[in-house]
């Protein structure tokens, strides 16, 4: 979501020229973000900056749907053409479903998105229920984040908690306390887009805590380091939410190449940046570890004599430094 | 009794094949569930019962090994109006899903395309392989044909590589247009052409004029011609194909293509193609089609 804010160079900090050696090697995941608005240069780029596996939460796409059956195509285009698109660049996609908070507000469209939801569900890859919870924190926000805890109770799913932009610690507590209410264990509810402000009360109240790093409207990644530095490991997530907006589909490579630089040791980086995503979501039963350590198996099948065909989990590399397309 | 399968409402044969492979690899629990769930189906086939059970399949069979891939000779039908299935490098869990849509009763029409039909709707990538895979084993097969033809519209390589390759449905119910848009999608996306059933029955003058006019293109822009292509133009040669195909038997840097092409002329009654032959008789070696895709090509019968 990206509200442009006028900043000027020298308000934000020092430059720090990428730097993906600094973290050759690691595996990378990143929990929150919308490929679907991602170009393949994008999925090149994570891929080559070590992402190894994604979560995309169902979403607003921009502006508000006005029928179901755009829900519907869009919870299809999450377990079927996204996955396969990732797959070719090598990248696992997985999926949480849920109705967001701002289209919870058409209430009649929303009880047909309740009706559609136990459909996509339990889908293999799906993760969880999500991105649900607050935005303008009203009552219609509350009556469906309500209902689809109740829905991830009983498909045992996590749930990925969207916090509110506006009023975003009393909406952030609010959502815990709801969330408890329905009797849901902290342990399997990650709570999404956190801050210095609200991280200290996640944590203690036994939530997952993550956090987005997006340029000019959410988490910057120094300020990451900090809390990682403060905090631990221990149940914090880093991703990117990148989407449709002004923002960057490799803030989780970059995070970690910035605690490199700073010195945090590579299993905290590892924990924050990889491990943490796979014991939060993993309680889904839909993704384990061994799942994203499988190599990508090349079919080099029938080549025909001097006519190398690429297949399956392989895609031809443009040169992006050439004006000659061929 | 893990060992012998014996399902009450077993539709024939087929069905118990795939019974009999998919025992070996899952345990006694797992078994327990499914054949309960196949019984429960075939006596009460509620769409959200079937759409609960399609969905689970690798959950139920969570014990198996995910890298097994399966492959059997073709299953023989029973009745000879059901088409035999293909099964090859399958993953355990698309087997478990046809068996199971083997397993449905044959309701009246409506409701059996309907009950599927969702299942197509609301697939995720695996689901809808399996449902394409499963063609040659519904009922009412006329039925599925605009399926058919819109999934190989599909995206998403593995639903494609579902229909076109190793199926015997297209070919068998498609009509020309549809069977030609198969053909020429499968060389579009690279896929492997001798893999597709029915190449040979189905071959036709219209898919062949297409496949020059692709081949000319694809020569213009550089790229390198599937040699496939020229076994398929071979029964249809005429003077345009022939100018490209001279060209290529004499310049190209690939053997396999100038092999492709001597084996199209030879097969071909088209004048020019055999005098180019005769007259070329250094050409010989490249008539020598072991090891070439389309080995065996004159024998087929589909």
């Amino acid at each position: 979501m990206c509200n442009y804010s006028e900043r000027d160079r020298a308000s934000m900090g020092e430059r720090v020229a990428l730097d993906l050696d600094l973290v050759k090697g690691f595996r990378f995941f990143d929990p929150h973000i919308h490929m679907v608005s991602r170009t393949t240069d994008d999925y090149q780029a994570m891929a080559d900056a070590g992402v190894v596996a994604v979560i995309e939460p169902a979403f607003w796409v921009g502006q508000p749907r006005t029928g179901i059956d755009t829900f519907r195509d869009y919870y299809s285009s999450l377990i079927g053409w996204e996955r396969f698109r990732a797959s070719q660049f090598g990248i696992k996609h997985f999926c949480t479903i849920g109705l967001n908070s701002r289209e919870a507000n058409n209430e009649a469209l929303a009880e047909a998105v309740m009706e559609l939801l136990p459909f996509f569900i339990y889908k293999e890859g799906v993760v969880g229920v999500g991105e649900i919870g607050f935005d303008d924190q009203t009552a219609a926000e509350e009556k469906y984040y309500r209902l689809q805890l109740e829905l991830a109770k009983d498909a045992r799913l996590p749930v990925q908690v969207h916090t509110p932009h506006r009023d975003k610690t009393k909406g952030t507590s609010r959502s815990m306390d709801i969330a408890q209410e329905h009797g849901l264990d902290p342990g399997k509810v990650i709570i999404d887009h956190n801050t210095e402000e609200t991280v200290k009360e996640v944590l203690e109240r036994g939530f997952w805590a993550a956090f987005t790093i997006y340029p000019f409207t959410k988490m910057g990644n120094e300020r990451m380091v900090e809390i990682v530095k403060q905090y631990g490991p221990e149940r914090i997530l880093v991703n990117s939410a990148a989407d449709w907006g002004i923002s960057d589909p490799l803030a989780v490579p970059k995070t970690a190449a910035l605690m490199v630089k700073s010195g945090i040791p590579k299993e905290v980086i590892e924990q924050v940046c990889f491990k943490n995503a796979v014991a939060a979501f993993g309680q889904s039963g839909q993704l384990d570890e061994s799942m994203l350590t499988e190599s990508m198996v090349i079919d080099q099948g029938q080549k025909f004599e001097g006519n190398s065909i690429l297949r399956g989990g392989q895609q031809p590399r443009r040169d992006a430094g050439s004006i000659i397309i061929s | 009794m893990k060992d012998e399968v014996d399902l009450t409402n077993k539709r024939d044969t087929d069905a118990e094949r795939l019974a009999n492979q998919i025992v070996r690899h899952v345990s006694d629990e797992e078994w327990g569930v499914l054949t309960d769930q196949i019984n429960q189906l075939a006596n009460d086939p509620q769409p959200n019962t079937l759409a609960r059970v399609f969905t689970a399949i690798p959950r139920t069979i969570r014990s198996a090994d995910k890298d097994l891939r399966i492959t059997f000779d073709e299953t023989a039908p029973v009745n000879s109006d059901q088409l035999p299935l293909l099964v090859k490098d399958w993953s355990l869990a698309r087997l478990v899903r046809v068996w199971v849509l083997m397993n449905l009763p044959a309701l009246e029409q409506q409701a059996y395309v309907s009950l599927i039909d969702r299942l197509f709707k609301y697939g995720e990538m695996e689901e809808l392989v399996a449902l394409y895979s499963a063609l040659p084993i519904y009922h009412d097969p006329a039925a599925w044909k605009p399926r058919c033809t819109e999934g190989i519209r599909s995206n998403m390589a593995p639903v494609r590589q579902a229909i076109i390759l190793n199926n015997h449905y297209p070919s068998r119910f498609l009509d020309e247009g549809a069977w030609n848009q198969l053909v020429l999608k499968a060389f579009f996306t690279d896929e492997d052409i001798p893999q597709i059933i029915g190449l040979k029955t189905r071959n036709n003058a219209a898919l062949a004029g297409a496949l020059v006019d692709y081949a000319y293109e694809l020569h213009a822009a550089k790229r390198n011609i599937n040699p496939f292509l020229w076994v398929l133009v071979a029964p249809f040669l005429d003077d345009r194909a022939y100018r490209l195909m001279e060209q290529l038997i004499q310049e190209s840097e690939h053997r396999s293509t100038r092999k492709a092409v001597a084996y199209a002329f030879s097969a071909s009654s088209f004048a020019p193609a055999a005098d180019f032959i005769k007259e070329n008789s250094e050409l010989t070696d490249l008539l020598d089609t072991a090891d070439t895709p389309w080995d065996g090509w004159l024998d087929q019968t589909d």
